[in-house]
């Protein structure tokens, strides 16, 4: 079929533009693809935490809207796209608007460099782990323009906090993911799965363990969740830095934030827990699972990173907030210390053959 | 476990912590799911207010004035007249709903057991003047929430008259208990 359309492209457009205006298109439709589908997983992401959040404190959760409550997601996107949307009138106007846009489009963009399963990424580039730490950075200055823009202290507060912490927290987070890469000899998401595949334990959470901690600790501060979202701590600063913030533009940050929550998931998925792939043992035990088509992995994707998200919720449910000084210094006196002493040794390691 | 350095490295308290919360996801909600289930009223529960009628489906109400005078908040307003045969008539019954603290004590005080608490407690309503009980009011919520069985159960229990029994029920709820209560 494919290549009847090309055919029929070439006789309009000529043969090397056909070529490039199919692989548009193709990108398009995966583009769709993905985004409709992380959209989706983001509001049973809230409906699934608000019931998990419920249970864990002896309570129901929603339950009103559609059978078990499952159309809550809907009734409250719903709102929040009919209500009022506020400007405050001593905001800077330009930033005000564009900081959401920043921070949604980071997270989204962010998802470009994923592989779901084998073969399947949107962009398969060979330096995916970078970019994703890139979009997290760029994600942390939609907080910052939010708080300063907002023209209120609680914002302000909000978006200083956000700053520090996602800068102290990204050296520890880079940091750890550089014992994956010198394992894996590769920064391409796909490679560093294929790499875990072939390695005796199936993923790299058990050699490099001291990475896997420090790399969840900084995931949490990271996507400011709790016991580190100082920076949107309800009870200080009303949300942080989107207190001013409602209709659409909330809900543009309210999606951002769950949308992080699945790309850091994804990314411990991928570089600690071997993606889409059972280890090799397993799949040695079981050969008929090697006769399964591709896309069917997705599976085994989606319930590693449901583990993480579910550890999201379950920590937000059990522990308070850390203070402000001790959040600084588990960052800087204990993350990134055990996150250099983990380069040293996996480098160690690698050279003397054991990696 | 007790040794300090172990308990930071291992984080053995969060790990307790996330034990607990992880228990409590299967224990049962402790939510009442109230406008759709609704819990029954515990016994001597004092709700909304009724005057009492007889077997004949007179008033019981003498008009003697003891409730308004026991009264704390003083919301029983009672007027009366005197009648043909020079007996007293009860004119006019008025409780003001949103003064009174349901402390009881006009159900104590009623010498006849005119004056009763229901169970019901469901009466939000959208004026002031839905609140003001007058004797029509209160007479029809003697109908509406004495009726039956139940309601019988509940008058003899819990707000059984003087005249009847003037030592007073031992399981009456208010004061015979409370003393009792206070002697052991």
């Amino acid at each position: 079929m494919i290549s009847s359309v090309t055919s029929f492209l070439a006789s309009i457009v000529g043969e090397p533009m056909a070529d490039m205006i199919l692989n548009i298109v193709i990108i398009l439709i995966k583009v769709a693809v993905v985004v409709v589908g992380t959209l989706l997983h983001v509001a049973y992401a809230t409906y699934w935490e608000r019931k998990v959040i419920a249970h864990m404190q002896l309570r129901l959760g929603p339950r009103e809207v559609g059978p078990f409550g499952l159309f809550q997601p809907f009734a409250d996107g719903i709102k929040l796209f009919f209500k009022e949307d506020i400007i405050p009138a001593n905001s800077d106007k330009p930033i005000f608007y564009l900081a959401p846009v920043i921070f949604f489009s980071s997270a989204l963009i962010a998802l470009s460099v994923l592989p779901f399963f084998d073969g399947f990424a949107i962009a398969n580039i060979n330096v995916g782990l970078l970019f994703l730490l890139a979009m997290s950075s760029i994600g942390a200055y939609g907080i910052v323009m939010a708080g300063w823009s907002s023209g209120s202290k609680y914002s302000f507060l909000g978006g200083l906090r956000s700053a520090s912490q996602v800068i102290s927290y990204e050296i520890a987070m880079g940091l750890s993911l550089v014992g994956v890469m010198i394992m894996a000899g590769s920064l391409n998401l796909t490679d560093i799965v294929k790499a875990q595949y072939n390695y005796p334990t199936g993923f790299y959470a058990i050699p490099q363990i001291l990475g896997f901690f420090v790399f969840f600790v900084a995931m949490y501060a990271e996507t400011n969740r709790l016991p580190f979202d100082l920076p949107e701590a309800e009870s200080e600063l009303v949300a942080g830095y989107f207190t001013e913030y409602s209709g659409f533009r909330f809900a543009m940050f309210f999606l951002g934030e769950y949308t992080g929550m699945l790309i850091m998931s994804s990314i411990g998925t991928l570089c600690f827990l071997g993606g889409w792939t059972l280890p090799k043992f397993v799949m040695e035990a079981l050969p008929f699972l090697s006769r399964l088509p591709n896309f069917v992995w997705i599976v085994v994707f989606l319930a590693k990173v449901y583990v993480f998200m579910f550890l999201f919720y379950w920590i937000r449910a059990t522990l308070p907030r850390y203070r402000y000084d001790q959040l600084m210094n588990i960052g800087w006196k204990l993350l990134i210390p055990l996150a250099l002493v983990n380069v040293v040794l996996s480098g160690t390691l690698k050279i003397m053959g054991w990696f | 476990m007790k040794n300090p350095l172990i308990r930071t490295l291992f984080f053995t308290e969060i790990f307790k912590g996330m034990a607990l919360t992880f228990k409590t996801l299967f224990k049962h909600p402790v939510t009442r799911r109230y406008p759709l289930v609704k819990v029954p009223a515990q016994p001597g529960f004092r709700g909304l207010h009724a005057l009492a009628k007889d077997n004949t489906g007179r008033m019981k109400c003498v008009g003697c004035g003891l409730c308004g005078a026991y009264c704390p908040s003083q919301c029983i307003h009672i007027y009366t007249s005197e009648g043909e045969d020079h007996n007293k008539v009860v004119e006019r019954y008025e409780v003001d709903i949103l003064r009174c603290i349901f402390c009881g004590f006009c159900v104590e005080a009623c010498p006849f057991g005119a004056i009763t608490l229901s169970e019901h407690y469901e009466y939000a309503n959208y004026t002031r003047e839905d609140f003001y009980m007058t004797k029509e009011k209160l007479l029809a919520n003697w109908d509406t929430y004495f009726e039956g069985e139940k309601g019988k159960r509940y008058f003899k229990e819990f707000w059984r008259p003087m005249s009847d029994d003037f030592k007073g029920n031992p399981e009456q709820a208010m004061f015979s208990k409370i003393t009792r209560k206070e002697r052991t």
